[in-house]
């Protein structure tokens, strides 16, 4: 798998912009092995994390799209288009933990109607391969 | 997180896996009464071994292994014609309680059953029922000692009437209020969480503060090594197993217990029916059919788009995971205190048993387990502190008013 930031040739075409001209712009994403999810945000950029909830694994193909990112349903954990944690509404009042957490992010461009992911590092180290079916 | 190597530490559950001994020194539920309407012979897969339920000369029921070809699917349910016995492989005993029929996979004398409410209840104020889900049985557990989800995957953007919520999970009101149980939830998300450990396993008290001064107080328990009690309306409480049929897939099996009036059995089982198939009882909505999930619902009324059967809700989440959870990946938050402790527990017990000091395991002693009440399982309402009293007097109070002997 190619490394370098400049070259083409690593951006590999995962989905149309129309597959996600749909009420709830949210598609799974298996990529390399790995599995993501690729959503649209309220200010209309794309998103492609990791598919498990950091927490304890449940499935954010299910999420809730509100709120400019995507929520998990188990316990309203909310992460923005760059995986980022920004809330985690069951944790204590004033809790600060999720500043420490951070889904995985593969780059993603839109061009032409086609959205792109850019293979390498980051994808690498985006979860861990699909090891059961 | 933890390692790999603890993650399979405590999920596996093969004969000879730390996991499996401990699970193997508890009575396990292996099947309903109702599966005896199979035949002389009832398939039974527990714990990664391929068993079936005959009868002796005298007419009692024993758990046999069975002959098994290696590709079975893992909840294979064989006529009974077609089961034969393997007269080579080990024998367990089998007890029925309560409608469910429940075995001990363990070497040496088995342990009294704890005259816990769904064992002291008559007939008449039990059920039980059981369902299929597609991941470990450690998973599966966690989900149900974790008292701040129910805020949100069972969040129910709207109410029902909770005269209307017979037989099912958070419909009812709240504690001794007219609110429901759902607005309770959706209004109240981060319940302070107290765990105290047991001579059971853990007693978990979920706190959520109300706006005028009072505190919503639910009890719920963790049943060592792999069942809880948890309220599921004022007159009823489950008492529910997470029995591994193999690593990778496991069984609910819950006993419904009634405090006031009889379970009415016929709608109790007709409602869960509905959402099983038989006889694997395998869930209908399932990953296979995206578990009917519906992104409009998903916005309008529910948490999950899944409808509004909690127990599909509960189902995806621990599916979602995988067949075993990897906790290589895991975060775990202050909401989830309860797993830490529970699984401190596990290796405990595993440790023990490894080190032969498993006379240290919960509940293997006969004379105390026997006399062993309760658990405590509820909702009430503090009207001020001193919640642990309120909690105390509103099971004291439904205790005394209950038509069978329900005293402790």
């Amino acid at each position: 798998m190619q490394t370098q930031d400049t070259d083409d040739a690593q951006w590999v075409k995962i989905a149309t912009s129309a597959d996600l001209d749909i009420p709830r712009p949210v598609l799974p994403i298996t990529l390399g092995g790995r599995p993501l999810v690729l959503f649209r945000d309220d200010e209309g950029k794309l998103g492609l994390i990791g598919r498990h909830c950091p927490h304890r694994g449940a499935d954010l193909c299910y999420g809730r799209l509100e709120d400019n990112g995507l929520r998990c349903p188990f316990h309203g954990w909310h992460f923005d288009r760059s995986g980022q944690c920004v809330e985690q509404p069951a944790e204590p009042e004033g809790s600060v933990m999720y500043q420490q957490i951070k889904v995985p992010m593969v780059p993603v461009i839109e061009r032409d109607g086609a959205i792109f992911a850019r293979l390498g590092e980051a994808l690498e180290q985006a979860a861990q391969r699909e090891t059961t079916t | 997180m933890i390692s790999d190597q603890l993650n399979q530490r405590i999920t596996r559950i093969g004969p000879d896996t730390p996991a499996g001994a401990v699970l193997r020194r508890y009575w396990q539920p292996a099947a309903l009464v109702d599966e005896l309407d199979h035949g002389a012979r009832v398939p039974v897969n527990l714990l990664g071994e391929r068993l079936a339920l005959v009868r002796d000369d005298e007419g009692a029921l024993q758990l046999v292994t069975r002959r098994a070809a290696a590709n079975e699917t893992p909840t294979h349910y064989p006529a009974s014609d077609d089961i034969e016995i393997d007269p080579d492989g080990p024998r367990y005993p089998v007890e029925i309680r309560a409608g469910a029929i429940f075995a001990y996979l363990g070497t040496g004398t088995p342990p009294a059953f704890p005259n816990f409410d769904c064992f002291r209840a008559p007939d008449s104020h039990v059920f039980a029922f059981k369902g299929l889900w597609e991941c470990n049985w450690l998973q599966a557990l966690e989900i149900g000692i974790d008292p701040a989800h129910a805020s949100f995957l069972h969040r129910f953007l709207e109410d029902d009437d909770p005269d209307d919520g017979y037989g099912k999970q958070f419909r009812d009101k709240a504690g001794s209020t007219e609110i429901p149980m759902t607005k309770l939830l959706r209004d109240y998300p981060r319940p302070d969480i107290q765990v105290d450990e047991t001579d059971y396993g853990l007693k978990i008290t979920a706190l959520r503060h109300m706006e005028d001064g009072r505190t919503h107080v639910r009890v719920t328990n963790q049943i060592f090594p792999d069942a809880i009690c948890i309220p599921m309306s004022r007159e009823m409480t489950i008492t529910q197993w997470h029995v591994p049929v193999d690593d990778e897939t496991c069984y609910w099996f819950t006993i419904f217990t009634s405090f006031d009036k009889p379970v009415n059995k016929t709608l109790m089982r007709e409602q869960r029916l509905k959402e099983h198939r038989l006889p694997d009882y395998a869930p209908l909505k399932n990953r296979h059919n995206d578990y009917h999930y519906d992104p409009a619902e998903q916005a309008a009324l529910t948490y999950t788009g899944m409808g509004l059967d909690i127990n599909v809700h509960d189902q995806w989440a621990v599916e979602g995971m995988g067949r075993i959870q990897d906790r290589t990946q895991e975060h775990l938050g202050r909401s989830d205190v309860a797993i830490i402790r529970y699984r401190r527990m596990l290796r405990h017990a595993m440790s023990a048993i490894e080190d032969g000091t498993d006379e240290t395991l919960l509940m293997q002693d006969t004379g105390d387990t026997a006399a062993m009440c309760g658990p405590l399982s509820n909702d009430a309402i503090a009207q001020s502190d001193d919640w642990r009293e309120a909690s105390h007097m509103a099971d004291l109070d439904r205790r005394a008013a209950c038509p069978w002997d329900a005293t402790v």
